[in-house]
């Protein structure tokens, strides 16, 4: 039995080899559409919605959240069918191992249409196999994403996504504006009982902590949570590079007009010597950056900590329950502290998006399926919809536009109690279809206190993103074996320097040991790609 | 999570003895039974901390109090879940999968064994490779993904039960015990009139209760565990195996969370509700252990023999 399965699988997988590789895109020119509208609109603008002309079924890799399982009966599919006349066929991937699923359904040749929950730069891995659509050959069918991309200027950051083919193969999830969640907390009723104000630079942090541990001198006033990633990915910001869950491995440096390597810059090491400094004086706990989350709440909890990493949700859902027992205390996050590079913020407006699989060309609904996504992803009807759900039964608009949620449904601290949840219950506000979109729409959610948060950094200064430079596909290949490894043993050191491991003297000796890795020659290669991008480009 | 450890069957009774243990024996026994003790707190600690938080009070885990005993005893966590048709469905589809599943195998392996032991067949040691081989090599992910799909049997239960269904391992410990087996014994039975399938179900299935029931042990427990073949075939939630669920559920948390992301979508189920999910979902496991554990008889065979 085991040997015919054996001699079934290698011819299945040869074949499977030779159906992948027909499936390659052909280059060049307008591609020809004929056939491939039906259930499309032919009046389909920016302002309309799509309805299918007929019933038309759609594929769609669903990444199902632990928080909200999906359910059938959800009032999303059912709105979606009336209003676009399209069913939606989900394949239920757990969202734990979203991500391998994605891999395995496109390297089988097996990928649903529309494959959700792809974050920018995931999709490089698939180009080369031609089994993902070149969106941006198709964006005159979608007119939505097409007045977005003009009226919010998102052409710098949709050619981040260019590949070498001068394609982007990657609709992303975009935002009007940049806006950052995470930030560190602070028990601010010790900061009142201090006297001190809340910090607005790096190194006023340092000076809050100072006070707070002299306070109490047997706590480290910081102990943060999400393994470090959160703060080095804060702070790295207003050092002026790139740390923790945003760190590259190259950054643009602005005079010279090349990239450099992140991890040996000098804005690194003073990103990582000012962390040094907060563990060596003991204001930030050691434990910071290998505790689980639940060590560190705990620590929050119970006033053996007075600072940690959050996003809005962490405040209202872990912080401020966990404080019930201590009377009095208050926590609150700190807008975004400035530091050696200024007030800014360093992110992108780019989200998680979609990828289109090549399958769909050769379908005859092709441009409806375009039309689709256009209107449910990138309209303001279908952002408001995916997220609020449909107006006069989970939702209301008052007549200044101001929406309200329905009494009888929770979501995020409003309505706390009721019996329905707008996740759980009916499906909207769910990750695979609700992000990104107008700062209006995004905030028309948020409690007060995260207006008051997000005003506070919306006069930050933006930093602009790196240029593109596009790998090959045997640049990437190379690339590749180089970046893990870098990336690795440069997380490794930050964490030796920052614990007081290893001495700042071996400073020289880390960056050596960078390149004796290839780090020099990932920069190079790095720069070689942009500088053909730009003779390609202009 | 439960996993067994290889577990062969005793082959003879140790018996008692009189004489006085020597001072290196005792030292050995004192050090022998501390590192033990060692191995057991440190085993069953994890285990015991979740059972205490399943029926605790959330703020207390919150506050990191609980750690051996419950802390803000309820049950109210356990009637979230008991309520809870999703959880219930994912846990009737493991019980339906491990049952099949374990079924399938047996059968497959212990016909395979037999053939295996005898000595006389021919071509036994092709046999025998070829199940050997797929230990050391297999088609790889995609390519096993290109055939269940192409076979059609994605979102069925066969994409769970049938590959992997003969494990070689648990195949050679049974060819061997069969092999073990006094070759007397069969040859009686055929001279009373048996033929082989008589021969295999009358006399040797139940001279081999003890082989048997170690590997319905060790292919339930694995199949009970198993998530991954689950995951890769099947692409609807109401057949997940509970598994699935609780792996998403656990290990969902804060992995995509990135600055300027949807925060609002991090995965935090709380810690109560992960630990139920966990204890109802090793329990069973557990408590086939004691009920198995009778059939590692030994000596069953005792004088059936006279050389």
């Amino acid at each position: 039995m085991r040997t015919k399965w054996k001699r079934l699988l290698v011819v299945l997988a040869v074949s499977g080899l030779a159906v992948a590789c027909t499936g390659e895109s052909e280059s060049g020119g307008p591609v020809d559409l004929s056939g491939k509208r039906v259930g499309a609109m032919t009046d389909y603008s920016a302002g309309t919605r799509f309805t299918a002309t007929e019933p038309v079924e759609f594929s769609l890799l669903y990444s199902d959240h632990p928080n909200y399982a999906i359910k059938d009966d959800w009032l999303l599919w059912k709105e979606i069918t009336a209003r676009t006349n399209v069913t939606l066929k989900p394949t239920v991937v757990p969202m734990s191992d979203y991500e391998q699923k994605r891999s395995l359904v496109v390297g089988a040749g097996d990928a649903p249409l529309i494959i959700a929950k792809t974050y920018p730069n995931q999709e490089d891995a698939y180009v080369a196999s031609g089994t993902i659509l070149p969106v941006s050959d198709h964006l005159d069918l979608m007119p939505h994403l097409k007045s977005k991309i003009e009226q919010w200027k998102l052409q710098p950051e949709l050619n981040t996504l260019r590949q070498d083919d001068g394609k982007f193969y990657l609709l992303p999830g975009v935002h009007e504006e940049v806006w950052q969640d995470y930030t560190l907390a602070f028990r601010t009723d010790e900061l009142t009982r201090l006297g001190l104000t809340t910090p607005k630079t790096w190194d006023e942090v340092r000076t809050v902590l100072r006070a707070i541990k002299a306070a109490h001198p047997d706590t480290y006033p910081l102990s943060d949570r999400f393994e470090g990633k959160s703060i080095l990915a804060t702070a790295s910001q207003a050092f002026g590079t790139t740390a923790g869950w945003n760190y590259d491995n190259a950054q643009w440096d602005e005079e010279t007009q090349k990239f450099e390597y992140t991890g040996a810059s000098d804005e690194y090491r003073q990103l990582v010597e000012f962390l040094r400094g907060l563990v060596a004086e003991g204001l930030m706990d050691p434990e910071s950056f290998t505790q689980k989350d639940e060590p560190a709440i705990s620590k929050f909890a119970t006033g053996r900590s007075y600072a940690i990493s959050s996003n809005a949700q962490n405040i209202t859902r872990d912080y401020r329950p966990a404080l019930a027992n201590i009377p009095g205390a208050t926590v609150a996050k700190i807008p975004v502290p400035a530091g050696p590079a200024g007030d800014v913020l360093a992110t992108t407006r780019l989200e998680n998006g979609l990828m289109i699989s090549a399958k769909a060309l050769e379908s005859e609904n092709f441009v409806a399926l375009m039309q689709f996504v256009d209107w449910l992803w990138y309209s303001d009807e279908g952002a408001e919809f995916a997220k609020w759900g449909v107006e006069g039964t989970t939702y209301t608009k008052d007549s200044t536009g101001k929406r309200v949620l329905d009494p009888q449904i929770t979501f995020n601290g409003i309505n706390p109690g009721a019996p329905q949840h707008l996740q759980e219950d009916f499906g909207f506000q769910g990750g695979v279809f609700a992000y990104g979109g107008s700062t209006e729409l995004l905030r028309s959610m948020f409690t007060e206190e995260e207006l008051a948060f997000q005003e506070s950094i919306s006069g930050k200064e933006v930093v602009a993103l790196p240029p593109p430079h596009p790998f090959s596909d045997e640049e990437r290949e190379q690339a590749t074996l180089w970046e893990t490894p870098l990336k690795d043993f440069t997380q490794q050191s930050t964490l030796q320097f920052v614990l007081g491991d290893r001495e700042m003297s071996s400073w020289d000796a880390y960056t050596a040991e960078l390149d004796a890795k290839g780090a020099g020659q990932y920069v190079e290669l790095l720069n070689g790609a942009h500088q053909r991008y730009r003779q390609k480009n202009g | 999570m439960v996993t067994a450890g290889p577990l062969p069957p005793k082959p003879a009774v140790t018996r008692p003895t009189r004489v006085r243990d020597t001072r290196g024996r005792r030292i050995f026994r004192v050090v022998n039974t501390i590192v033990l003790l060692g191995v057991v707190a440190v085993t069953l600690y994890p285990f015991v901390n979740v059972v205490a938080q399943s029926f605790s009070d959330e703020q207390a885990i919150r506050e990191g109090r609980v750690n051996l005993v419950p802390r803000g005893f309820n049950l109210d966590t356990y009637e979230i879940i008991a309520a809870d048709p999703v959880f219930w469905n994912s846990y009737l589809n493991t019980v339906v999968y491990t049952v099949t599943a374990t079924l399938i195998s047996m059968v497959l392996t212990t016909t395979y064994a037999y053939v295996l032991s005898k000595r006389h067949l021919k071509g036994r040691n092709l046999l025998v490779g070829v199940a050997v081989f797929t230990m050391f090599f297999n088609g790889g992910l995609i390519p096993n993904y290109v055939l269940v799909s192409e076979l059609g049997m994605k979102n069925t239960i066969w994409a769970v039960v049938l590959p992997n269904a003969i494990s070689v391992f648990n195949l050679l410990v049974m060819k061997a015990f069969f092999e073990s087996l006094p070759k007397e014994l069969e040859e009686a039975a055929s001279i009373d009139g048996l033929n082989t399938y008589g021969v295999l179900l009358r006399i040797v299935l139940p001279l081999s209760r003890a082989v048997i029931a170690t590997m319905v042990l060790f292919y339930a427990v694995a199949n009970w565990n198993s998530w991954f073949s689950a995951f890769l075939y099947f692409d609807r939630a109401d057949l997940f195996p509970v598994t699935v669920y609780l792996r998403n559920m656990i290990s969902g948390a804060t992995t995509a969370a990135s600055v300027g992301s949807s925060a609002g979508d991090e995965a935090q189920v709380s810690s109560n509700i992960k630990s139920v999910t966990m204890v109802l979902t090793v329990l069973p496991i557990i408590g086939v252990y004691p009920f198995v554990q009778r059939y590692f008889l030994s000596g069953v065979m005792l004088g059936a023999v006279k050389q």
